[in-house]
C-alpha cells in the first residue's frame, strides 16, 4: 500500500485527473495549431489559406493560455488545498459543478473558434485571444468565456470554503503555505476578472448580439488589459507554488524560507493588477502620465520577482549541499539532473531568467517602442507562459499523474528527453523570434514578407531566423508527442503500490518565523483594491470622457451574421435567466471571499 | 522503470543555522550583471542607435516621453 494522493483522497483525485486531462487535450490542440502557424509564417510549408491563419492563431492562443494553463492550475490548486489542509473538499458535487462550468465554457468558445474554418457555418471567432473590438466574435465565444471564468470563481469559492471549515477547527494555526498561495492567487484573480467580466458582459456580448450598436474600443481594450496582466500571474503563481513547495523536495532540500514565500505572494497580489496599462504604451488616447504610473508599478514587480528567484535558487542549493555539493558554482553538478521532474522545472526556471531580460525591455516606456507588436514579444511570452509555466506543468505532471492515477510513470527516460527537447526547441524558436523582432518583423502576420522591402539583419539573415523558428517549432512538436505518449502510456498502465508519498517540501525557516499580519487576507485584499482604484479610475474616466461609454461609431468585423439574430432571440428569452443566476452566484461568493 | 522521482540520496543534514546560500548569491549576482549588460546593449545600440521613431531623440534620452 502506498501513500499517494489517490490513496488518501480518491474522490478528489478524480477531479484533479479530469482537470489535468482536459488541460492536456487543449495542449495537444494548441500544439497542432502552433506548428501549422510556425511553418506558415516562415514560409516553409503553407497548406492553409492565409486568411485562415488568424483562426489558427486564435485557436492556438486560446487553447494554450486559457484552457491548457487554467485547467491545469485548478487541478494543482485542488491538490494543494486538500493536501496542505489535510482534508477533502467540503462537497464533491459542488467541486464537480465548477469543473462542469469550465468544460461547457471551453466547448462553447472552442466550437465558435473552430467553426471559423467551415465556410458553410456562419459562426466564427477569429478575434485572437485578446478579442479587441472592432474584431467581433460570435456571441457563443463570449458566452463560453463567461461560463469558463464563472467556473473558476466557483472553484475559488470551493477552496475558500475548505479553508474556512479548516479554520474553525484550527483557530490559531497558521495557514499552511500551499493553501496560503492558492488563496492569495484567487483574490488576485477575483479582482482581475472584474475587468474582462465588465468588458464582455456590458459591452462585447451585447454588441455581438446586436443589442448595442457600437462599443468604445479603447475602453474594452483597457478593461481587457486590466485583466490581461494579472492573468499572466494567474499562470505564473501556480508555477511559483510548485517551485517553492515542490522543487526543493525534488532537489533533495528544504524551502529556504516560508515567510519570504508569503511576502512574495502578498506582493504579487498587490502589484499584479495596477500595471495592465504597460501593455498599452503605444495606445493613443491614454495620457503619458498614466503610462508612466503603470511603468513605475511594473518596476516594483521586480521586487517579488527577485525574491522568488533568490528563495527558489537558495532552496535548490540547499538540496545540492545536502547531496554533497560544494563551491560557488560546482554545487550545480550535485543536483538530480536525471530526474525529469527536477530537470524540467529547473530548465523552465532557467529560460524564465532569460525572459526576465526581454521583459525588462518590454517594461520600459520608451524602449518598448523598439519591440512593440513585433515578434520579440512572441519570443518573450513563449519563454514565460510557453516555458516557465508550460514546461513546469509538463515536468511536474510526471509526478502528479502517478499521484492521481495510482499508476507508475510509463517511461522516465522518454520524460527526460521530452523536457530537454522542449528546452532546446524553445531556445531555437525564441532567440530567433527576439532577433526578428529587433529588425521589425511583425507578430500576428501570416505572410511577413513584403515586395520592395528587405529586413536588415546585422548578423545572420532572415532565412536563418526563419529556419531557427521553424526548427524550434518542429522540436517542440516532437517534445509534445513524447509527452502525450508518456501520459497515455501511464494512463493505460496498471495500479502500482510503489509510488512516492504525497506531500510537499518542509521549510528551513518555517511559518512560525513569519509575522502574523502576513496571513491577514482582508488587509491585503483591501490594499489591493485601493491600489487598483488609484491606478485605474482616472484613466478609465478619461477614456470614457473622450470616446463615450459606447464609443464613437465603429464598424464591426466581420459584419453581423445571420445566426446571431436567432441566438440573440434565444439568449434574450432563455439565457437571461441563466446569466442572472450566474451573476447572483458571483455576487454572493464575492463578499464571502472578501470577508 | 521505477518511480517518477526517486528520493535523492542525501549525504548530510544541513540545518538553518549552518546553511549559507553563497552559491545562490553568486548565481543571482552573475545573472544581474548579464541583465544590466544586455539592457545597456539594447538601449544604446539597438534603440538609440536606430533612427528616431515617432518620439524625438532628445525626449527619449530623458526617458520621460
Ligand atoms: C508546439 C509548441 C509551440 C509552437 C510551435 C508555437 C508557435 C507560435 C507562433 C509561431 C506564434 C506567433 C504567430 C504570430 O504572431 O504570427 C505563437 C503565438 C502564441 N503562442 Fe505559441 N507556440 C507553441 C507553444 C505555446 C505554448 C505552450 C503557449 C502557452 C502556454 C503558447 C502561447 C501562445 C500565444 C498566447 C500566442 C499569441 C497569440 C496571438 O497573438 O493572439 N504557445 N505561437
Ligand atoms: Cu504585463
Amino acid at each position: 500500500m502506498s501513500n499517494a494522493y489517490i490513496d488518501k483522497f480518491p474522490a478528489e483525485a478524480k477531479v484533479v485527473k479530469a482537470a489535468f486531462y482536459s488541460s492536456f487535450l487543449a495542449l495537444a490542440l494548441g500544439g497542432v495549431f502552433g506548428v501549422i502557424q510556425t511553418l506558415h509564417r516562415t514560409d516553409i510549408y503553407r497548406f492553409i489559406d492565409s486568411a485562415d491563419y488568424y483562426t489558427v492563431l486564435t485557436a492556438h492562443g486560446v487553447f494554450m493560455v486559457i484552457t491548457f494553463t487554467i485547467f491545469f492550475l485548478v487541478g494543482v490548486f485542488t491538490w494543494a488545498v486538500t493536501t496542505s489542509l489535510d482534508r477533502g473538499v467540503e462537497d464533491i458535487r459542488f467541486t464537480w459543478s465548477w469543473v462542469g462550468l469550465m468544460t461547457i465554457g471551453t466547448v462553447m468558445a472552442g466550437v465558435a473558434i473552430l467553426a471559423g474554418f467551415v465556410d458553410s457555418i456562419d459562426i466564427s471567432a477569429s478575434v485572437l485571444f485578446t478579442f479587441y473590438a472592432p474584431l467581433q466574435a460570435h456571441p457563443l465565444f463570449y458566452l463560453g468565456l463567461v461560463l469558463f471564468v464563472v467556473g473558476t470563481w466557483v472553484a475559488g469559492a470551493d477552496w475558500f470554503r475548505s479553508w474556512w471549515a479548516w479554520k474553525k477547527e484550527n483557530p490559531d494555526a497558521r495557514i499552511p503555505l500551499p493553501t496560503f498561495m492558492v488563496l492569495t492567487t484567487m483574490i488576485m484573480w477575483y479582482i482581475a476578472t472584474m475587468g474582462v467580466a465588465t468588458s464582455i458582459l456590458v459591452f462585447l456580448l451585447p454588441w455581438s448580439l446586436g443589442w448595442i450598436e457600437t462599443v468604445n474600443p479603447l475602453l474594452t481594450r483597457t478593461l481587457f488589459w486590466f485583466f490581461g496582466h494579472p492573468v499572466v500571474y494567474f499562470w505564473l503563481m501556480p508555477a511559483y507554488l510548485l517551485w517553492y513547495t515542490m522543487l526543493p523536495k525534488f532537489a533533495g532540500g528544504k524551502l529556504f524560507s516560508d515567510p519570504l514565500a508569503r511576502v512574495g505572494f502578498v506582493l504579487f497580489l498587490l502589484l499584479s493588477t495596477p500595471v495592465g496599462i504597460h501593455h498599452q504604451y503605444l495606445d493613443p488616447g491614454i495620457a503619458e502620465g498614466f503610462k508612466f504610473i503603470a511603468m513605475t508599478n511594473t518596476m516594483f514587480l521586480l521586487l517579488p520577482s527577485f525574491l522568488t528567484a533568490f528563495t527558489v535558487v537558495a532552496s535548490i542549493e540547499h538540496g545540492a549541499r545536502q547531496r554533497g555539493g560544494t563551491g560557488y558554482f560546482s554545487w550545480l553538478k550535485s543536483l538530480p539532473w536525471r530526474d525529469p521532474v527536477f530537470a524540467g522545472m529547473a530548465l523552465a526556471g532557467l529560460l524564465f531568467a532569460a525572459a526576465g531580460f526581454s521583459g525588462m525591455v518590454n517594461a520600459g516606456m520608451n524602449i518598448n517602442y523598439l519591440v512593440h507588436n513585433s515578434l520579440w514579444v512572441v519570443g518573450h511570452f513563449h519563454l514565460t507562459v510557453g516555458t516557465a509555466v508550460a514546461l513546469t506543468f509538463m515536468a511536474v505532471s510526471y509526478w502528479f499523474i502517478p499521484q492521481v492515477t495510482g499508476k507508475e510513470l510509463w517511461n522516465r527516460s522518454v520524460a527526460l528527453i521530452q523536457v530537454v527537447l522542449w528546452f532546446i526547441g524553445m531556445t531555437f524558436m525564441t532567440n530567433s523570434m527576439h532577433r526578428a523582432g529587433l529588425i521589425g518583423m511583425p507578430r500576428r502576420t501570416a505572410e511577413p514578407q513584403y515586395t520592395g522591402f528587405e529586413f536588415e539583419t546585422a548578423v545572420g539573415s532572415v532565412g536563418e531566423l526563419n529556419a531557427q523558428i521553424a526548427l524550434g517549432g518542429v522540436l517542440l512538436t516532437l517534445s509534445l508527442v513524447l509527452f502525450f505518449a508518456n501520459i497515455i502510456g501511464t494512463a493505460f498502465g496498471s495500479r502500482s503500490d510503489n509510488l512516492p508519498d504525497n506531500g510537499y517540501a518542509e521549510a528551513l525557516s518555517g511559518s512560525d518565523d513569519a509575522p502574523r499580519v502576513l496571513d491577514n487576507l482582508k488587509l491585503w485584499t483591501a490594499i489591493a483594491v485601493v491600489l487598483v482604484i488609484i491606478a485605474y479610475s482616472l484613466p478609465l474616466m478619461s477614456i470614457v470622457d473622450r470616446g463615450g461609454l459606447f464609443g464613437p461609431d465603429i464598424t464591426a468585423f466581420p459584419a453581423n451574421l445571420e445566426s446571431v439574430r436567432f441566438l440573440a432571440f434565444a439568449v434574450e428569452h432563455l439565457g437571461t435567466a441563466a446569466l442572472e443566476s450566474a451573476g447572483t452566484l458571483a455576487w454572493n461568493t464575492l463578499p464571502e471571499v472578501i470577508r | 522503470m521505477s518511480q517518477a522521482t526517486e528520493e535523492p540520496e542525501q549525504l548530510q543534514e544541513i540545518g538553518h543555522d549552518e546553511y549559507n546560500p553563497i552559491g545562490t548569491l553568486a548565481l543571482i549576482g552573475l545573472y544581474f550583471v548579464i541583465l544590466v549588460l544586455l539592457w545597456l546593449f539594447v538601449y544604446f545600440v539597438e534603440f538609440l542607435g536606430n533612427d528616431p521613431t515617432v518620439i524625438g531623440a532628445v525626449l527619449t534620452m530623458v526617458g520621460l516621453q
